[in-house]
């Protein structure tokens, strides 16, 4: 434990302090402080006085200035020798003025230009923020000219378009503030209108810095949707703008209460409109698949009505009501039409969840389901499962076949690796052909400022620097017309099955790499030239799926994916054998796989950076530098040799689920509710991979202390990773057991749960579920039920048990196999129909009744039967952990149902279980119970277990739960002396009141006289006491050194990790008082090696006693 | 103000403890006479009088080695932090022992004074266990010793760079433990103890 010692050292012959950088580096650290805090303290005021300067500037037509209109704070100086009561009224009679101005100039401009006066901007109200060009006085003039308003200063009401050119960071940062919703619209919007005679759509005019996302991370839950920028947006949009007004997440249909201004309302359908926009983009961008098409064309269609009438704004304000209702409604329409395109598409309704979702632990209950629905690497992940289990009959064959075939690697074999071209992208993009030369990458989140992580972008994307694992913004940066596409699982699902479909048609020996990647041995397949295979295999995949597929062909599987490497994109490149070493000599080390970053940086500091170079040094000194396997790996594959065959399938080892992002606590109850789905997402993929698991894992990721908020959105950031495993005896998928198991792991940590960021739950010890119920039988209670004097006759019934299916043959074995009477559970023939019994009853000659009578009678007064008739129901029902317990009680209720409904009685299925009788399911001792089985049980069933059990020699047996259960009988002499220490007062002062020594009776009255629980104290008090000395030989002394000897140890145990000093104290009076009494002595020298014994224990010393 | 708040309970015992073991370190190395006195000035802290050293590297040097303990005193790693002072070769004649548990799971608010004041009594016993100590020899010299319980993993901090691990060194026989002071308060457990070798050790 103490092994690590970390030392900073420091000598005394010069004060010479080799730590002066660390020093520099604090006073530099302070200096640092110092200068910079000063500075920006007076920045910050030099910024306040700018701004504050600049709000009194009435002249300046900014935001600030509109609002300080409303806020009295402000306007307190300037109205005290104004006209007007404040400066409010003043900014409404100025702001009528201005309307009136504008108002005359636009009659007359529209009279001067009647001809061209065409009212295209009519209903549209721009309010100019900031610098524009052209000017906001040309802007002005435009909207006169074409029936537009210009608004001087900001109205949430009468504004329905900010336009401007560029806003400040606070401004975007606090768009909703600024704007109120409003679009935000670069002036080229009023420009090209005008040029276009017509109002354009503002959607592509929309402020850059903006981009497309209004609302920037929390639209990230667009993601749980299938069509991101379908309804639920716009319905979280609203339900966002909500939010304002109430903090109360509402159904979109309540939006109209809470606006009843009209004006508000008008704002809504703006905002509705500006949807709808959204919409008809969507329609524009997306071909929309076809059995949904008709619904989903009809909710467009009712919209583009809505949109050709909204610039009527005078019918508009006519009917607002009506037509707010009508929006609703298209909103509405649209939201099920999508639902009916979900259902049609079954792989994306999984996916489709409520608008408003949450996207952190603290907002979403079902956070766990969501997030793993929607992650690439669980789609990666559990892919396997799937196509193991579609193409298990395939690679079952295969695998049977490799075996025989396992001879030595042929000259002649040739091997496909075939991969598909940037799959997560191409299966997006493969319906839009206008993105095929356009950068894509997919990502949960298109917001351009965003921290979702590129998952996938394709070949010109990666021209430009787009690497998967980038941040959006990073990419966004390195790619301004980066297209952003969201994941569509259910098109990769079905893209891959079908790429595996094809691959299987042409070949036999198919190695499942990934989703879209695949081995292929094709050393015997009829078509004799694989490059031939390979190119009708790859055409075959484009006109399925759409998708473009490389190939690589070559001798071995490395050799092969090398080759794939090469023929990326869509292509495909053979490397024959011969030309292997030519290939190989000028290939960076890295492209090898199983080359990572810390293997290439060890070998370029050796100056290794090519294959050539690596075959330069000899495979022992290679071994002997990277360790043998890795040694010898390199060696191989530096010389392109690679002996693994296709086709074998390495089972997983172990089946978890890991959640990284996006998790945040509040208290215990949340991590509870988050481990339990948790659990149940473990059991599910147990349960799909047909596995069961003993040992389980639970992975913390904590908060670094230091570490802020992360980089990334809801991501994990710096943390530390902790984990705590425990293993059972029998393995499990139950959900209920797993969290059981969770939360006892979790339990385990210690931390505050607001650090935890990531949890992971790891199966591992798999055992399939097939092989698992075998070990149970082996391992569970079952082999208990038996009684050790009838166990030739119960082996077999374990047996009989898992066929009980076939219970009609066990039927026709007739009279032979029925069970001893005395074997039979009363309970359980209580509890079966009366005329079930009477017909058992006749099988057995009638004895069955008086056995059962009989029966009752010794339950009356057995306590032993109390606990059997329990032992039925709730033992079986409390003990879901103890399967085989369950699995009985299962049979038995399955046997007796499928026993009355056929209406014949099996005799021998409704005896199994009736050997279940107490005695006979017990072990013979507490020692063969399984100790964690005992002690998941609950608190009353394990005190009958135990009671009812010969108990053994393993008083912490069940310790910490109910230790006096077994310790019923234990020695006088120990309990007595026992926890003297405990109580208030200690157990002991009583005893030594009581005790016929006189010294001890000092103690207790030493005691009394107020030395509270300290030893020391006590002793020193009988140091100046008078007490009579007893003799060596004196009647009790035995008894006394014993109880004092007990007494201090006992103390000394207590203290000796936190108090040295008492003890020493102790020890010395003891020393003291030796002189006193032989008693002392006695008791001092029984002491000291137990204590000095206890010092080495725990300091790793021995305490310093002055001699005698 | 706000910060301190927020902090947690251990973090706050780790910056009290650290506090103190700076004077406490300094005390005992004014007690050894490893320097003269003039090397030190007088102060008073907790209402004690102290010695702080005057050299401003004497005094860093306790400072910096103090603090860098602040992160792994919180997270609970340090076990023990010992001055050692050595003779002219590299045995060690005596160990001054802080043994430190902070209790991990206490969760309350950490009064500063209560602690402070049981801390005090540290400062006050020390002067008066110089009897118990043995005389340094000429040429000797010292230094200040983490016992971890677990080597923590990467550092922390720059503050914590400082600490690099190291073997033990390890007198050849279990030396005699002097106590000088216990205190055992719910947030903090500390015991200094002296550690001198064993009759027994053998010389060299």
């Amino acid at each position: 434990m103490r092994a690590y010692i970390i030392v900073n050292l420091f000598r005394n012959s010069s004060i010479h302090c080799t730590k002066m950088s660390a020093n520099s580096d604090s006073k530099s650290k302070r200096s640092f402080k110092s200068m910079s805090s000063n500075p920006s303290s007076s920045g910050n005021n030099s910024g306040d006085g700018k701004s504050s300067s600049k709000k009194r500037k009435t002249a300046q037509k900014t935001l600030g200035m509109a609002w300080g209109a409303n806020s009295r704070a402000s306007s307190n100086s300037a109205s005290r020798n104004s006209p007007f009561a404040d400066f409010g009224s003043y900014m409404a009679v100025k702001n009528q003025k201005l309307h009136e101005q504008f108002d005359a100039a636009a009659s007359s401009s529209s009279h001067s230009a009647s001809t061209s006066g065409k009212s295209i901007f009519r209903g549209v109200s721009i309010f100019v923020d900031g610098y524009t060009v052209p000017s906001n006085q040309e802007l002005r003039g435009y909207m006169l000219k074409y029936g537009g308003c210009f608004e001087n200063y900001f109205s949430r009401h009468r504004v329905t378009h900010i336009i401007c050119s560029n806003l400040p960071d606070s401004k975007i940062k606090n768009l909703r503030a600024f704007s109120g919703g409003l679009p935000v619209v670069k002036p080229a919007w009023l420009l090209d209108s005008v040029v276009a005679n017509k109002l354009l759509s503002w959607i592509p005019y929309q402020l850059d810095q903006l981009g497309t996302e209004k609302d920037n991370q929390s639209k990230l839950s667009t993601f749980f949707t299938p069509k991101k920028d379908g309804v639920s947006e716009s319905a979280e949009f609203l339900v966002d703008g909500q939010q304002i007004f109430e903090n109360d997440n509402q159904s979109p249909s309540r939006v109209d209460s809470s606006f009843p201004e009209d004006n508000a309302s008008l704002e809504q359908t703006d905002r509705f409109r500006e949807e709808l926009d959204d919409h008809s983009q969507l329609n524009i961008n997306k071909p929309i698949s076809e059995e949904p098409a008709c619904s989903v064309e009809s909710s467009y269609e009712v919209k583009g009505v809505e949109l050709n009438d909204s610039p009527d704004l005078d019918e508009k304000n006519s009917d607002l009501k009506h037509k707010s209702s009508t929006f609703q409604a298209s909103v509405s329409l649209s939201s099920s039409s999508l639902s009916i395109h979900n259902s049609t598409n079954p792989s994306s309704s999984r996916t489709k969840l409520a608008p408003n979702q949450g996207h952190s632990t603290l907002v979403d209950p079902n956070f766990v389901e969501n997030y793993f629905k929607s992650s690439r690497l669980h789609f990666i992940g559990t892919w396997r499962n799937r196509y193991r289990k579609r193409f298990s009959s395939l690679s079952n064959g295969y695998r049977c076949k490799s075996s025989s075939l396992n001879t030595a690697v042929n000259e002649n074999n040739s091997i496909i690796h075939i991969d598909m071209d940037c799959f997560f992208v191409a299966v997006v993009t493969r319906n839009y052909p206008e993105l095929l030369d356009k950068p894509v990458a997919v990502c949960h989140s298109d917001n351009p400022r965003g921290t979702a992580e590129i998952s996938s972008a394709n070949y010109p994307a990666r021209d430009h620097g787009v690497k998967a694992g980038m941040f959006v913004k990073d990419a966004k940066t390195r790619c301004p017309q980066l297209v952003i596409v969201p994941y569509d699982f259910g098109a990769y699902e079905k893209v891959a099955d079908q790429f595996y479909d094809i691959l299987h048609k042409h070949c036999q020996k198919v190695q499942a790499v990934s989703c879209d990647e695949a081995f292929l041995d094709v050393s015997e397949s009829e078509v004799g030239d694989p490059q031939l295979l390979a190119s009708v295999i790859r055409k075959e995949i484009f006109d399925t799926t759409g998708c473009t597929a490389s190939a690589g062909i070559a001798g071995n599987m490395l050799m092969a994916r090398l080759a794939t490497k090469t023929a990326k994109p869509d292509g495909l490149c053979y490397i024959p054998p011969e030309k292997v070493d030519t290939y190989l000599s000028e290939l960076p080390v890295k492209a090898l796989p199983g080359i990572g970053h810390i293997l290439e940086d060890k070998l370029k500091k050796k100056q290794i950076k090519t294959c050539a170079h690596l075959r330069a040094i000899s495979k022992e000194s290679l071994q002997k530098d990277f360790g043998m396997k890795t040694g010898e790996m390199l060696w191989n594959y530096s010389r392109g040799i690679d002996n693994r065959l296709v086709g074998l399938i390495q089972e997983s080892k172990s089946i978890g689920a890991e959640v990284n992002w996006g998790v945040r606590f509040r208290n215990r109850n949340d991590t509870r509710h988050f481990l339990e789905n948790l659990c149940k997402e473990v059991a599910l993929r147990l349960q799909g991979c047909g596995v069961q698991g003993r040992s389980f894992t639970l992975k913390i990721k904590k908060k670094r202390g230091d570490a802020g908020e992360p980089v990334k959105y809801m991501g994990c950031g710096d943390c530390e990773n902790l984990s705590h495993s425990i293993t059972i005896p029998m393995a499990t998928d139950d959900a209920d057991v797993l969290k059981r198991l969770a939360t006892q792991l979790f339990g385990y940590f210690h931390i505050d749960v607001e650090d935890i960021r990531g949890v992971g739950l790891q199966v591992s010890k798999l055992e399939g579920a097939d092989d698992s119920k075998l070990v149970h039988k082996r391992n569970s209670i079952l082999p208990w039920v038996v009684s050790t004097s009838s166990k030739d006759r119960d082996r077999n019934q374990p047996v009989q048990l898992s066929n009980h299916g076939d219970a009609g043959s066990s039927v026709d074995t007739g009279a032979a196999s029925l069970p001893p009477l005395e074997d039979l559970d009363v309970a359980v023939i209580e509890s079966l129909p009366p005329e079930v019994v009477s017909e058992i009853n006749d099988m057995y000659g009638g004895k069955l009744l008086g056995f059962i009578s009989e029966n009752r009678r010794k339950t009356a007064d057995t306590n032993l039967d109390a606990i059997s008739s329990r032992s039925g129901e709730d033992l079986d029902a409390s003990v879901e952990e103890t399967e085989s317990f369950s699995a009985v009680h299962l049979v038995e209720s399955n046997t007796i149902a499928a026993d009355n409904e056929s209406g014949e009685v099996a005799p021998p299925s409704v005896a199994v279980p009736t050997s279940f009788s107490l005695k006979n399911l017990m072990p013979s001792s507490l020692s063969q119970v399984d100790r964690s089985v005992l002690q998941q049980l609950p608190e009353e069933l394990r005190k009958d277990i135990i009671e009812l059990l010969p108990q053994h020699r393993e008083p912490e047996f069940v310790k910490g739960s109910s230790s006096n259960v077994i310790n019923e009988e234990p020695e006088f002499e120990s309990s007595e002396l026992k926890d003297l220490w405990i109580g208030n007062p200690p157990k002991w002062v009583e005893k030594f009141k009581n005790s016929t020594c006189s010294i001890l009776n000092t103690f207790a009255k030493m005691y009394h006289y107020g030395c509270g629980g300290c030893l020391s104290s006590l002793l020193q008090r009988m140091v100046s006491e008078i007490f009579p000395p007893i003799d060596a030989g004196a009647d009790g002394f035995h008894d006394a050194v014993s109880w004092l000897c007990e007494l201090f140890k006992q103390y000394i145990d207590l203290k000796i990790a936190t108090d040295m000093e008492e003890i020493y104290c102790c020890i010395r009076l003891l020393r003291r008082l030796c002189g006193r009494s032989d008693i002392f002595i006695q008791v001092n020298n029984v002491i000291l090696p137990h204590l000095q014994r206890l010092m080495g224990e725990e300091y790793g010393g021995t305490l310093s006693i002055p001699p005698l | 103000m706000d910060r301190k708040e927020n902090r947690t309970p251990q973090a706050e015992i780790a910056r009290i403890l650290v506090e103190f073991l700076e004077v406490a370190v300094t005390s005992v190395v004014f007690l050894k006479g490893v320097y003269p006195n003039g090397a030190f000035e007088r102060r008073r802290y907790m209402n004690v009088v102290v010695h702080k050293a005057r050299h401003p590297q004497l005094n860093e040097y306790i400072h910096s080695a103090v603090y860098g303990l602040l992160p792994f005193i919180c997270k609970g790693l340090v076990d023990r932090v010992a001055v050692i002072f050595f003779d002219g070769g590299d045995v060690a004649i005596e160990r001054f022992v802080f043994k430190i548990n902070v209790n991990e799971s206490y969760s309350s608010k950490v009064e500063q004074s209560q602690l402070e004041f049981s801390l005090r009594s540290f400062l006050i016993k020390l002067p008066v266990s110089e009897p118990l100590t043995k005389v340094l020899p000429r040429n000797c010299r010292w230094e200040i010793t983490g016992y971890f319980r677990c080597l923590p993993e990467g550092s922390t901090s720059k503050d914590a760079e400082m600490w690099v691990p190291t073997d033990a060194k390890h007198w050849q026989q279990p030396p005699q433990i002097t106590p000088i002071k216990s205190m055992s308060s719910e947030p903090l457990g500390l015991q200094l103890y002296l550690e001198q070798p064993s009759l027994s050790e053998p010389k060299n």
